[in-house]
């Protein structure tokens, strides 16, 4: 309520600020000799001054009179060519005036500031906050008050290793890396905390296992040959780089290691396919659809995980109109229509020099509803 | 002088003045213009060694090597075509791999790039707009660049230098 | 509260500034000096509101509110104080709001202290003014409102920029906008003049005491940020020919041609429609500037393309008031009286010269600075205009002008004498000479236009010694009478012979720096040294420390000359965490006015770090002679009889050149 009092008080204020001058009829003495004398009281006024620093000694007498002459001369001047109207006084405009201050001024205030601000919404520094510790904090909250426990213990090993998957999962990959990379200092060596660190390099990448990333997912797979994170990873490093024989057999090797539950077996099978059968992973709408059992992030982390692979692969193989449309589809269903704008103006690149491409491009598009 | 004599000294005078500045700016419009490319219109412009230009694009991850002394070679790309370039000095604050650089200087008879000075993105929301542009262009854009504007005050980029001059921030 | 109160008191000073653009006019068409006084106090409750909710801001900055966007994405609790008052206007919202108070400031101050001003011309003044402001408002409100909130707050803020945390943002951009936004002033009152169609004798008498005040912050602005470049982006340069600073370097020079135009104007009656068209260009380039700036075409075409409204309004405010007032200009400037009769050899016509050299330059930057965005909306091809073009056009035209500087002064209104200023300049160009003989035998390596250069540079600072000489009669009369003339001669000329030594200063030191830098890059370990023009610096080692809000590794060199130990240098690279970003923190040794400059790039594997050190000749006097011509600038704003606005007494003027 303080606060519709505080806003009333404000445009009292404003309005009264415009009405005050017209409510004192033709203003004071000073502002009426002004408005009637026009020039020549600007040339009175620059005499009295002349004379106030003679006074004051600022200025010496010599110049005084000469400055008095000059003044007086022009003075002169403007009093001959001055025939300024005398001050009329128009109580229709005056009115007029003043309801646009007491209507329009509050009108205006109101229609502009209703639809930008949120006068329901308390005020909330910081000071206030610590008091109020029993809200509920979000999951970026946490992180933050990890990070500012950190920045004053950069020591403390299991503070990182517990921030660095959280801040992987919310997209901080850069930041991830770093915690990572505090994680194996301050915790020392493992192999599955360099195939993490190897893990959020390449995501940070955009699904690039880059040099750097593999040099530690081959650090985590020295330190443990059956580390299945590593080998996925020296695997996907081995197709990028096209090696697809190598990499089948890394995989291949892994599946048979691995235990017949293993949450990730589905994954590398599908990789798998992809290099040794020479056909797409299927990133079809069942797939996507299919996903819908897990929770919601794994689902999100696995179908960005895909697309972004696809999208790598695409970049460095452009040629393939069906994976350009399976890109800009799988796009669409993850609602991110400017990306799907995006790899579509993409595709078109890719395959503008082959006509018949571009025209299958084209038809593709149009069924999935992106034209132009 | 008559009152007409009198403006057409000032009129001349101020030709004379215009002509003048005419004649440096055309004058330096000749060679002291550096022109924009990304590597894939250097491939297909064949442009001549030792003609000096700005090269942007991407750093192409895994690619930045560190010799001796502070020599860098590394690469930049641009999607479809990509450039070896090589540097010696410090490298600007956010220079990382992936991202956004700008860097200026000449091809050398072997097509490598050999760059003098080196410009990279100021912070992380922040992207060379002239690397901005031909990315766009090119379809290779990311949205989250540039999410937010850059704050417009004065150290705008992180710069190294070969040489201490000729580079915008 | 104090956010939506903040809010509200802008919405109002918009309404306020809605009101204060029509009802003046209104006012002053009828003749109704009760309509025409509410710009009065329309402007001064505008001053309050503004200032409220500039006032608000800051302390929500301060008390770190996330539920405001604006302190979420550029504050952080753990920021210093100091950065989290001068993070208010590191960003984009906050900066505009500062823009739009500095405004109000000006207008209240136009509101408060005019009561001598003519009653209409006061009215259109700020009638001008409220145009300008209610288009800013609303541009604020529209697309940069800096009050906007967030649902859920989070509770902690993403940090200010690095590179921004620094003192120098606390000083640059309030300097640099009360230099834009002044020249508001000479804007508003050649509208109002133009309007009125008559220029009153107020017009000369205001005009110049507000440029002089824009002025004087424009070039400690720019000055300010170029020292500001120099120390924190590492790698010692100073001025880029970047459009970010053309954009302030070019409200400069048309205000500087202003600065000097108004003087003929006030003191001679002359050049009145020239001034009225400077006043008008020098406001429109700060306009420029800002939308280069605030529009995002130049720092990123990105921010433009996700937020087109941004650029667009500005855009429009921009066509709007330039090509208004251009067009006002063109329709009423035959109407306004012409003014006095001068030879071309006569002070009047030297100030000409010194217009047009300043113009024209104006014009070379804004040609530089406009014609590869021309060239890529209009041709579709990239390219740079870098420091090679400058130097090769903006340079020449202002060596012509340095070398009219010291003849100026010296020349007599009405009709000069050209040899006998010639004459009493000589002992100047001499000593000009002299130091172009002496640096060329001295000096080894480096461009042979350097000495001739700094020869010029010397030419400038003599001759407006001479000029302070000539007039007290230093060397021919007695020393009693030359304290007197000393003690009498007006605080302009003084000013006037400070600012154009100023330029001289600023000249060698530019020109030193470029030549004789010396650089020094490298990677070094514990124990190394590294030998920089005659200074031995040894690396001691590396240490680690922690700040408020970063970590910082620093450097620490032991700096010897000659076995000699001079000094301790600590180089420092923080890095911050919130911003997963580094800045590079420069050590800097002053010696006299040169300086030695350390700054520290990457870690190499096997613990070398890379380092690059500079020793910077004479470097400070870049800087000083700004501050000096700042300097000038208030002494001259200090004479009583500038704001007495009477002309100069003619017959001291004669008493004090014998020669006219």
């Amino acid at each position: 309520m303080t606060l519709w009092f505080v806003f009333a008080l404000m445009t009292v204020a404003a309005i009264f600020a415009v009405l005050w001058p017209l409510g004192r009829g033709s203003g004071g003495s000073d502002d009426v000799a002004g408005s009637q004398a026009g020039e020549v009281a600007v040339y009175k006024d620059q005499l009295a001054e002349v004379e106030r620093d003679l006074a004051a000694a600022r200025i010496a007498a010599p110049e005084a009179d000469a400055a008095r002459v000059e003044i007086g001369r022009r003075l002169l001047a403007a009093a001959a060519d001055s025939d300024v109207p005398a001050a009329k006084t128009s109580v229709t405009w005056r009115r007029a005036a003043a309801v646009l201050a007491l209507l329009g001024l509050p009108l205006v205030a109101i229609g502009v500031y209703m639809p930008l601000g949120s006068p329901l919404l308390r005020d909330f520094p910081l000071a206030q906050r610590e008091r109020g510790a029993n809200m509920t904090q979000s999951l970026e909250n946490l992180v933050v008050q990890v990070e500012q426990h950190l920045e004053k213990n950069p020591a403390d090993g299991r503070g990182w290793s517990v921030l660095a998957p959280v801040l992987e999962r919310l997209g901080r990959f850069d930041e991830a890396v770093r915690a990572y990379r505090n994680a194996l200092t301050y915790n020392g060596e493992s192999a599955e905390r360099r195939s993490d660190l190897g893990e959020a390099i390449s995501a940070a990448a955009s699904g690039v296992v880059t040099a750097e990333a593999k040099a530690e997912f081959e650090r985590a797979h020295a330190l443990n040959a059956d580390d299945p994170k590593a080998n996925y990873f020296l695997g996907l490093a081995a197709e990028q780089d096209g090696r697809k024989d190598d990499a089948a057999a890394i995989w291949r090797a892994l599946l048979a290691k691995a235990p017949a539950d293993a949450p990730w077996r589905h994954l590398v099978q599908t990789s798998l396919v992809r290099v040794g059968g020479g056909t797409m992973p299927a990133l079809s709408d069942e797939t996507i659809a299919a996903s819908k059992d897990m929770n919601e992030g794994d689902r999100n982390a696995m179908v960005r995980g895909m697309v972004e692979r696809l999208a790598s692969r695409l970049k460095q193989n452009g040629g393939d109109v069906d994976g350009w449309l399976r890109l800009v589809r799988a796009y669409l269903v993850m609602g991110e229509r400017d990306k799907a704008m995006g790899a579509s103006t993409d595709a078109r690149q890719a395959v503008a020099n082959d006509a018949e491409r571009l025209r299958q491009l084209n038809e593709g598009l149009k069924t999935l509803g992106l034209d132009g | 002088m008559t009152r007409k004599q009198r403006r057409m000294t000032i009129i001349g005078g101020s030709l004379a003045v215009l002509a003048l500045a005419a004649a440096l700016v055309l004058n330096a419009l000749r060679d002291s213009i550096v022109f924009f490319s990304t590597p894939s219109m250097v491939a297909e412009k064949h442009l001549a060694p030792g003609k000096r230009f700005r090269l942007g694009g991407l750093v192409q991850p895994g690619s930045l090597q560190r010799g001796d002394n502070l020599a860098v070679s590394f690469e930049i790309a641009d999607g479809s075509a990509k450039l070896p370039v090589a540097y010696k000095g410090i490298l600007p604050d956010l220079f990382r791999e992936g991202q956004g650089v700008v860097a200026e200087g000449a091809l050398d008879a072997s097509g490598v790039f050999k760059a003098d000075t080196v410009l990279a993105k100021h912070d992380e929301t922040y992207m060379p707009k002239d690397v901005a542009d031909a990315l766009k262009k090119q379809g290779h854009w990311k949205d989250d660049y540039g999410a937010k504007t850059s704050d417009g005050a004065r150290p705008a980029a992180t710069t190294a230098q070969g040489n201490p001059q000729g580079a915008v921030r | 509260m104090i956010a939506e109160s903040g809010h509200y008191a802008l919405v109002l000073a918009l309404a306020l500034a809605l009101i204060q653009s029509v009802v003046p006019l209104v006012g002053a068409r009828l003749n109704d000096a009760a309509l025409m006084n509410v710009a009065r106090s329309a402007a001064l409750a505008q001053l309050l509101f503004v200032g409220a909710s500039f006032t608000a801001l800051v302390m929500l900055h301060v008390t770190s509110d996330f539920s405001v966007a604006n302190v979420y994405e550029n504050s952080h609790s753990m920021k210093p104080l100091i950065y989290k008052i001068t993070g208010v206007w590191g960003n984009h919202e906050g900066s505009m709001l500062l823009w739009v108070s500095i405004l109000a400031l000006f207008g209240g101050m136009v509101a408060a202290f005019g009561n001598n001003l003519p009653l209409s011309l006061r009215a259109h003044v700020l009638a001008v003014q409220a145009w300008i402001a209610s288009a800013f408002y609303l541009f604020i409100l529209v697309t940069s409102n800096p009050f906007l909130r967030i649902l859920n707050p989070p509770i902690e803020g993403r940090d200010l920029n690095p590179v921004l945390q620094d003192i120098g943002l606390a000083v640059h951009p309030p300097m640099l906008y009360l230099g834009y936004v002044g020249f508001s002033i000479s804007f508003s009152f050649a509208v109002a003049a133009l309007m009125e169609g008559r220029i009153d004798a107020a017009w000369a008498r205001w005009v110049r005491p507000w440029t002089l005040v824009a002025w004087i912050f424009l070039t400690l602005g720019i000055a300010m940020g170029s020292y500001w470049a120099y120390y924190e982006l590492g790698w010692g340069g100073w001025w880029f020919w970047d459009p970010v600073e053309n954009a302030s370097l070019m409200p400069w020079l048309a205000g500087t041609a202003l600065l000097h135009s108004a003087l003929v104007m006030e003191k001679r009656n002359a050049l009145k429609v020239w001034t009225i068209l400077l006043s008008i260009l020098t406001f429109s380039l700060s306009l420029l500037g800002t939308f280069l700036v605030r529009s995002g075409v130049i720092t990123s075409v990105h921010a433009f393309a996700t937020d087109p409204t941004r650029g667009v309004f500005i855009l429009l405010i921009l066509c709007l008031f330039i090509g208004g007032s251009l067009s006002l200009f063109a329709g009423r400037a035959t109407a306004l009286k012409q003014g006095g009769l001068f030879a071309p050899i006569s002070r009047e016509g030297a100030l000409v010269l010194n217009n047009l050299l300043l113009t024209v330059a104006c014009a070379v930057v804004l040609f530089g600075t406009l014609y590869p965005l021309a060239m890529e909306v209009l041709a579709d091809f990239k390219m740079s205009v870098g420091a090679p073009f400058y130097n090769l056009t903006f340079a020449p035209l202002f060596a012509l002008l340095l070398l009219a500087v010291p003849f100026g002064p010296l020349l007599a209104w009405k009709r000069g004498d050209l040899l006998g200023v010639t004459q009493r300049l000589l002992a100047a160009g001499v000593a000009g000479l002299i130091a172009v003989a002496i640096v060329w035998g001295w000096a080894h390596g480096g461009s042979t236009l350097a000495p001739l250069a700094i020869g010029l540079g010397i030419f400038v600072i003599a001759g407006a010694v001479t000029d302070l000489v000539e007039r007290t009669g230093l060397v021919r009369l007695p020393f009693a009478t030359v304290l007197q003339r000393a003690r009498g001669l007006p605080r302009s000329a003084w000013g006037t012979a400070f600012a154009h030594a100023g330029l001289g200063v600023a000249l060698i030191g530019i020109v030193c720096e470029t030549t004789w830098n010396s650089e020094y890059v490298a990677t070094m370990k514990q124990n190394d040294v590294a030998h920089v023009a005659g200074y031995e610096l040894k690396l001691d080692g590396l240490f680690q420390r922690q700040g408020p809000n970063f970590r910082e590794m620093i450097a620490e060199f032991n700096v010897s000359r000659n076995g000699e130990p001079v000094s301790v240098m600590t180089p420092s690279k923080r890095s911050f965490t919130t911003r997963g970003s580094s800045t590079t923190e420069a050590a800097l040794l002053t010696r006299g006015a040169s300086q030695l400059y350390v700054s520290l790039g990457d870690v190499t594997n096997e613990g070398a770090i890379a380092v690059r050190i500079y020793h910077k000749p004479l470097v400070l006097l870049i800087w000083w002679g700004p501050v000096l011509m700042a300097f000038g600038g208030m002494l001259s704003l200090s004479d009583r009889r500038l704001r007495v606005g009477a002309p100069k007494p003619a017959r001291a003027k004669q008493r004090l050149q014998p020669a006219e």
